[in-house]
């Protein structure tokens, strides 16, 4: 039998592996996905750059206008002007300003607000930067008033940030909890959308395998059963080819794309004052990229593959129901739904790893390949949990496998009406 | 070379009953039809027999041993509804299919280029199957089912899609294969390609077999007992035939009947009534029945007796 299966495996294998489409997305996918995660930072960095908002300023209070200029960076450009209301908005309509600030009297007593009229009414980023510039305008132009002397002031400006330690077993205290989390948010999602991708290979090979009508000759040389897996074996070490790749390339480019990620991430992200410098950043970004113990991997790895065979051999059943990949759709639903589930709980369980909400989830098989590995990732999990999910998941892709195989044998020989899901089911019976 | 034996063989989906209790033997240098409407339950049986599927009841053997996939090596099977892989080409697609039959990867690309040649598709080799059309996709099939050398072949419809020539090529390797002794399965509904070719028939209606037997035996079974008529004239005396129940009229046009010549009645006073009734006799003939009516005679008459068993209220007669 393993011969058989084998012979297929290795088809499989090298008809997809070869592919123009397969040699693309395993090189470029890597880099797509950095751009992509680091788009929004950039969209904003550069349209902040390239653009100053320019503003005019209304200052009733005789004193903001030029604290807020000396404390404004590159984004704003004010403009102090004294004329009535009514021209400041058309000088705005005219474009000639991006909008106008309105600073009132009552601001310097602690009372009133400011405003800020714009075209646009203002992105969240120019809200969040305005807001801040007056409160610190009004703070400083109150104390000076005051007399406040120079060392309250510094108190006042210290901004101490906060430094995050993990205890573990070898009683080390490298601080990185929110890398771990990072790490794994991205393995458990990783393996969410391998599963769901691969698993829609599989399906979609025995869809053509059967609307080719070309399984009928390779059934009379091959068990239905080993033509499924290795059909899912092969798209599987086709799945592992792709994450080995990934793996070099992304060891291989972290140490430069590290610091360049760095650039365009939230100060906050890392413990960091907001107005922390790009160096300080940096730093802390590498330091952020903690050391990982191999378990977690090997643990991925093992969880990526049980996640695999338990939903791929499931993802055959269906194909084998259908003859094309639309009347898949309403069979598929019920398939991913316990792949959406995780998804939804993961940060809860990445907050809270040792709740017995996540304990338990990370413990259920349909749910254990995304769940557990990003417990692993943040925590140390006792070892019993993950041995333990791990053979239920092994034990229950044994029992998917055998009950996918059962139905598939029956529905790649079915051809006509599009059956149901208690269709399928009674298949197994046959 | 083997025997083939089919042995009260039931096969059910569900409720339905595909086959229903059937025997055949298909032997060594012969070809034995497969025959039978739509729904008859051919296309079950071949799966048994080529296991991709199993009997509920009964058992195949080959060469004496349950099939298994042990046989699944030694047949070849070209099924009615076939395909290829799109995206392999077409050498690459005949190694795979060889190695899942047993070959060695070697031995099977020695066999695929020895088929290529003989079919003329030696150009082929290297070219996307997408890229074919159906008649040389239908080639590459057929070198596909004889690439490991089986001993047992199973042809579903096998010319369906070809044109003449191409017909003519694959009915004289069949005719070929069957003398080097292999055993040949044929099914078909096409009967005057079952005339030429089959040894044995074995004719199926509604899951049941209604008739088997050596084709020459079973035409002369149902006699010389046809009557082919060519004359000038009028056409009455054939309705009176008919009336005193002498014979029954297959198909009648102006100048031209085939009559059934009914048990008991005399050729030769039809021969005499149609001279002493018409301008001219051209041609009388008494010939063996076509295997077409043979087909629809029985299959007619097997539906008959099931309706008749089934609602006994509705029957006539």
């Amino acid at each position: 039998m393993w011969h058989k299966i084998w012979i297929i495996l290795r088809s499989e294998y090298w008809r997809r592996v070869r592919t123009k489409a397969f040699i693309l997305t395993t090189l470029l996918l890597p880099f797509g996905l950095i751009l992509l995660m680091a788009a929004p930072g950039a969209l904003g960095y550069f349209a902040s750059q390239s653009s100053q908002t320019r503003i005019a300023v209304v200052d009733e209070t005789g004193a903001l206008f030029d604290r807020l200029q000396q404390t404004s960076g590159e984004p704003f450009a004010f403009t102090w002007t004294d004329a009535p209301r009514d021209s400041v908005e058309a000088a705005v309509r005219a474009e000639r300003f991006d909008g106008y600030l309105l600073l009132p009297d009552s601001l310097l007593d602690g009372a009133g607000q400011a405003t800020y009229v714009s075209r646009q009414g203002g992105g969240l980023t120019t809200r969040a930067q305005l807001d801040n510039l007056i409160d610190d305008a009004v703070q400083s132009e109150r104390l000076a008033r005051q007399n406040t002397p120079p060392d309250v002031l510094a108190i006042l400006e210290s901004n101490p940030g906060l430094a995050t330690r993990q205890l573990t077993e070898e009683g080390a205290t490298a601080d990185s909890s929110l890398a771990y989390i990072a790490v794994g948010w991205v393995m458990a999602f990783l393996i969410y959308i391998a599963v769901l991708i691969y698993g829609q290979y599989v399906m979609q090979g025995v869809i053509e395998e059967k609307s080719s009508r070309v399984v009928e000759i390779v059934v009379s040389s091959v068990r239905p059963f080993e033509l499924m897996m290795g059909k899912v074996l092969g798209i599987g070490a086709m799945g592992l080819t792709q994450f080995a790749v990934w793996g070099v390339l992304v060891l291989g480019g972290t140490s430069m794309l590290g610091s360049a990620a760095a650039l365009l991430l939230d100060p906050s992200m890392l413990n960091l004052p907001a107005d922390a410098s790009e160096e300080a950043m940096r730093q802390a970004a590498d330091f952020a990229l903690p050391s990982l113990a191999p378990s977690l991997f090997i643990w991925f790895v093992l969880f990526f593959l049980g996640g695999y065979l338990l939903y791929a051999s499931l993802f055959a059943a269906v194909g084998s129901a259908v003859e094309q990949q639309q009347d898949a759709q309403s069979l598929v639903f019920p398939l991913t739904l316990p792949l959406i589930i995780p998804i939804v709980l993961l940060f809860f369980l990445l907050e809270t790893p040792n709740a017995t909400l996540s304990v338990v989830t990370s413990m259920i098989p349909f749910f254990a390949p995304v769940l557990m590995v990003a417990r692993v990732a943040v925590t140390d999990v006792p070892f019993w949990q993950v041995g333990g999910a791990f053979l239920l998941l092994v034990s229950t892709f044994v029992g998917t496998i055998w009950a996918s195989g059962r139905i598939y044998r029956v529905g790649i020989l079915m051809y006509g009406k599009k059956p149901g899901v208690r269709e399928l089911l009674r298949w197994m019976t046959y | 070379m083997a025997r083939l034996e089919v042995d009260s063989v039931t096969k059910r989906y569900g409720n339905t009953v595909a086959v229903d209790t059937i025997s055949f033997d298909a032997s060594p240098g012969r070809i034995l039809g497969l025959l039978g409407p739509n729904g008859a339950g051919k296309t079950s049986t071949i799966r048994m027999i080529t296991y991709i599927t199993g009997p509920d009841e009964g058992t195949i053997r080959y060469d004496g041993r349950p099939v298994g996939p042990w046989s699944q090596q030694r047949m070849g099977y070209l099924p009615e509804e076939r395909g290829l892989y799109k995206k392999l080409k077409v050498r690459e697609q005949l190694l795979y299919l060889g190695e899942l039959k047993g070959l060695a990867r070697r031995i099977a690309a020695e066999r695929a280029d020895h088929w290529l040649d003989r079919f003329d598709a030696a150009d082929w080799a290297g070219m996307d199957t997408e890229e074919l059309s159906k008649g040389m996709q239908q080639k590459i099939q057929f070198i596909a089912t004889l690439l490991h050398d089986p001993s047992l072949l199973i042809f579903d419809e096998p010319f369906s899609g070809l044109d003449p020539i191409n017909s003519e090529l694959l009915r004289d390797i069949i005719l070929e294969l069957r003398d080097e002794g292999r055993t040949i399965l044929f099914a078909s509904h096409r009967m005057e390609q079952v005339e030429q070719l089959c040894d044995d028939i074995c004719l199926m209606a509604d899951g049941d077999i209604v008739l088997q037997g050596a084709l020459r035996e079973i035409k002369g079974r149902f006699g010389r007992n046809s009557i082919i008529l060519e004359f000038e004239g009028n056409d009455g005396f054939l309705d009176d035939l008919a009336a005193e129940g002498a014979v029954r009229i297959e198909t009648k046009s102006r100048h031209r009947a085939r009559l059934h010549l009914n048990d008991g009645a005399s050729a030769r006073r039809v021969l005499q009534t149609a001279l002493d009734r018409t301008d001219a006799v051209y041609r009388f003939e008494r010939v063996e029945p076509s295997m077409n009516e043979i087909f629809i005679e029985v299959v007619g008459e097997e539906r008959a007796r099931k309706l008749r068993a089934n609602d006994p209220v509705a029957a006539p007669g």
